[in-house]
């Protein structure tokens, strides 16, 4: 901005445009507030400028009334103190500063479109010269606009506490016999690399598989936000390919369903020893000295909810239990969880598929190299890149913007458009 | 193609264990033979093999994918082991605890060899349950005497589950094959080596009682002594009666005319009052602890306490519903 800056001592074409500039740059949005409150919801002046933006003209309303409050905090504060209490101080030094996670960024994003505006003026200058600088700069600031309003609708959104914590993955295979079971292997391989880019840890809970045939696997990943990033994983994927067990080289269609569940580390999920109960295997007679059993399978059923978990990993019923329990925890917090989800918006996300598992959520076509994913309609031609890791994040940073935005979108009731708890 | 191909893969040898076990046992067995197979010969080498042979040849290194791919493979010494593990299963009925040596009880990993008893998760149920139950008291140092030892498991799993300074545990047993194991066992728990000894110890000989009774105060008698009867020892599967030690299922009194399989557990009531158990103060915790083959034997086990001096007595059945341990308590 300094070559422009230095460029606008030369005088500009009228005093007039001068002072309008100035106008808008300083006080334009008081102002505009004032004159528009009775009228339809306006966006800020350059708004308009920047493109398709995310920010309706109703969030654009709270923003500045946000703004509005914030002003008159810090007034406050920086006014006569000598009367107010302690608690006082803190309540607003708090409010202040929860505020300001969403004012600063704001601000900030106003100060952008004024600056749009003025390059507008720029582009229609004669000095060519001129007008490839305010190109350049126009370019860096529409980056910077983006920026700043993922940066407030970040700190708009209600935080999902679940999805910083570690997270349980299923992969079942479905319909098609041994080639779902081989995409199950190639799905999981998939995610193994994957976790490893992003440093995660793997532990398998149980496994049910022949070789590179998985039928079931449950896993557990742990690290920071990983149920965020795996929550988009859920639902049936359908894979389109030549399977290694066709003789005939026809094109077969086989589906593997996965689950993801937040993992309930330090929840308090509350369960009753008396609502379990914990079968295991029974050898039919008398068992102890008279039988040597490596049978350690264990079934636990909490009989409230119905719930019931198998494990038969490890060689030692102990550890079968514990790891069912884990399972069962993490499967009770996840009902949990979507209940009360449900009961506080009045439409789900429909991205994150969960309960409704028969929603086909991807395909991999590898005839054409193809992976779509059906809830937003992206298609990427990489699927080497994908059943290796390293192209999933692609998909998945789409996905995110998607369900951001439709949270933003469903966010109707705008008593939900609070300060960010911290 | 070349036989050696065909013979290294995996479902013959899956064949072979469903005969024997069933599809799902067979899958899980497989798959702890070969978990155990990749711990115990590692295959580094192969790798290392494999790099220089490329390099000899002038020829690109395997890639990192390659390497990975090639690691999950079995080698052939490998493959000759799980061969024989699952011949040895199948044809000579060897347990798998003595194929792969090692066998998990409550916090403590044991290892396992012919013929000593093979820990049962009937035992690990009530040690750990026992262990809950003293935790929760919380008395002084504990001095337990664990009957017919075997491969320590019964003390192990109560000093791995126990914290320090808890508990002392001598555990005695009549084999000396059984001691030595043991003694190996605590060496690898390392968590029970101050609270846990063991020796060779024949439990029916003269002066035993006096001679452990000099050694101090005892708190609690605990076994799972043998209880199998000679008829039913007839019956048993090849797995147990083939490589198990039969002193450690059947109760060798050749007085024991009435078939019970209770002779030990009589003997151990009787050691119990000789050592001055049945005296003494209530406590809340059981003073004698013993497994039982299952209701057939819980009234002749609650006698012999009775008769002893312990005037109450509790029994626990397991998670498969069947009686299985009898405590004796001395409440006044």
């Amino acid at each position: 901005m300094n070559a422009l800056r230095a460029l606008r001592t030369r005088p500009m074409r009228a005093l007039v445009r001068d002072v309008r500039l100035s106008g808008l740059l300083n006080t334009g949005m008081t102002q505009r507030y004032a004159t528009t409150a009775q009228s339809k919801p306006a966006l800020p002046p350059g708004s308009e400028l920047a493109g398709k933006s995310n920010l309706t003209a109703k969030i654009h309303e709270k923003l500045k009334i946000m703004q509005y409050k914030h002003n008159k905090i810090m007034e406050q504060m920086t006014g006569d103190i000598s009367g107010m209490e302690r608690e006082d101080m803190a309540r607003l030094a708090k409010e202040q500063s929860s505020m300001g996670m969403i004012v600063v960024p704001y601000e900030h994003l106003l100060k952008l479109y004024s600056e749009l505006i003025e390059l507008e003026q720029m582009m229609s200058a004669d000095d060519p010269d001129l007008r490839r600088l305010a190109r350049e700069e126009r370019q860096e600031v529409l980056e910077n606009v983006v920026t700043a309003e993922n940066d407030i609708i970040n700190a708009l959104l209600p935080k999902d506490s679940a999805e910083s914590a570690g997270a349980i993955l299923e992969i079942r295979a479905g319909t098609g016999g041994d080639e779902a079971s081989i995409f199950c292997g190639d799905l999981l391989h998939m995610y193994e690399k994957y976790a490893q880019l992003r440093k995660w840890k793997l532990e398998t809970m149980s496994m049910d598989s022949e070789g590179d045939k998985i039928k079931e696997i449950v896993l557990k990943v742990s690290g920071r936000g990983v149920f965020g990033v795996l929550m988009f994983e859920s639902g049936v994927h359908r894979v389109q390919r030549v399977p290694a067990t066709e003789t005939q080289g026809r094109v077969h269609t086989s589906t593997a369903t996965v689950a993801v569940l937040p993992h309930a580390a330090n929840v308090n999920i509350v369960i009753k020893e008396s609502d379990l109960r914990i079968d295991v295997f029974r050898a039919s007679g008398k068992g102890g000295q008279h039988v040597n059993t490596t049978d350690s399978a264990v079934r636990i059923t909490h009989i409230p909810t119905g719930i019931s978990v198998e494990n038969q990993q490890e060689r030692s019923q102990i550890q079968n239990r514990e790891r069912a329990m884990q399972v069962l925890r993490a499967r009770m917090y996840e009902r949990e969880r979507s209940r009360l989800d449900l009961e506080r918006r009045a439409s789900r996300n429909k991205l994150i598929g969960s309960g409704d598992r028969s929603e086909k959520c991807r395909t991999y076509n590898y005839a054409q190299n193809r992976v779509t994913d059906h809830r937003i309609n992206f298609s990427m031609f990489n699927i080497e890149g994908m059943m290796n890791g390293t192209a999933l994040q692609i998909v998945i940073d789409q996905l995110r913007i998607q369900h951001d935005l439709d949270e933003l979108a469903s966010m109707d009731n705008f008593d939900d458009i609070s300060p960010p708890n911290q | 193609m070349p036989r050696s191909v065909l013979n290294n893969t995996v479902i013959p040898l899956l064949r072979q264990l469903t005969k024997k076990l069933g599809p799902q046992q067979a899958k899980n067995e497989l798959r702890w033979m070969a978990d155990h197979v990749r711990k115990a010969i590692p295959t580094k080498l192969t790798a290392e093999h494999a790099t220089s042979a490329r390099l000899w040849r002038d020829q690109p290194a395997p890639s990192a994918e390659e390497t990975e791919v090639a690691s999950k493979r079995f080698s052939s010494v490998q493959w000759a082991w799980l061969r024989q593990a699952v011949h040895d299963r199948v044809e000579t009925n060897k347990p798998l605890q003595y194929i792969l040596g090692t066998q998990p009880f409550g916090n403590a990993s044991l290892l396992t060899r012919a013929p000593v008893l093979i820990p049962r998760w009937e035992t690990e149920e009530w040690v750990l349950k026992l262990s809950d139950m003293i935790r929760a008291e919380n008395t002084g140092l504990l001095n337990i005497l664990d009957a017919c030892t075997g491969s320590g498991c019964v003390a192990l799993g109560l000093a791995c589950a126990l914290p320090r300074e808890s508990v002392h545990i001598t555990g005695v047993d009549v084999s000396h094959d059984a001691c030595d194991l043991a003694i190996e066992n605590l060496l690898r728990n390392k968590k029970a080596k101050q609270a846990v000894e063991f020796q060779r110890l024949d439990l029916n000989e003269q002066g035993v009682a006096s001679e452990l009774k000099s050694r101090g105060m005892w708190d609690m008698v605990v076994a799972n002594p043998p209880y199998v009867t000679p008829n039913e020892y007839a019956e048993l599967d090849p797995d147990v009666k083939d490589w198990e030690d039969v002193r450690a299922l059947v109760p060798g009194d050749p007085m024991d005319v009435d078939q019970s399989g209770l002779s030990f557990v009589v003997r151990l009531a009787q050691l119990a009052r000789e050592l001055g158990l049945a005296d003494g103060e209530s406590t809340n915790l059981p003073r004698l602890v013993v497994e039982i083959g299952g209701a057939h034997q819980v009234d002749g086990a609650r006698q012999a306490m009775h008769d002893n001096g312990f005037n109450l007595t509790e029994v626990w059945k397991d998670m498969a519903g069947i009686d299985r341990v009898v405590l004796g308590y001395h409440k006044t």
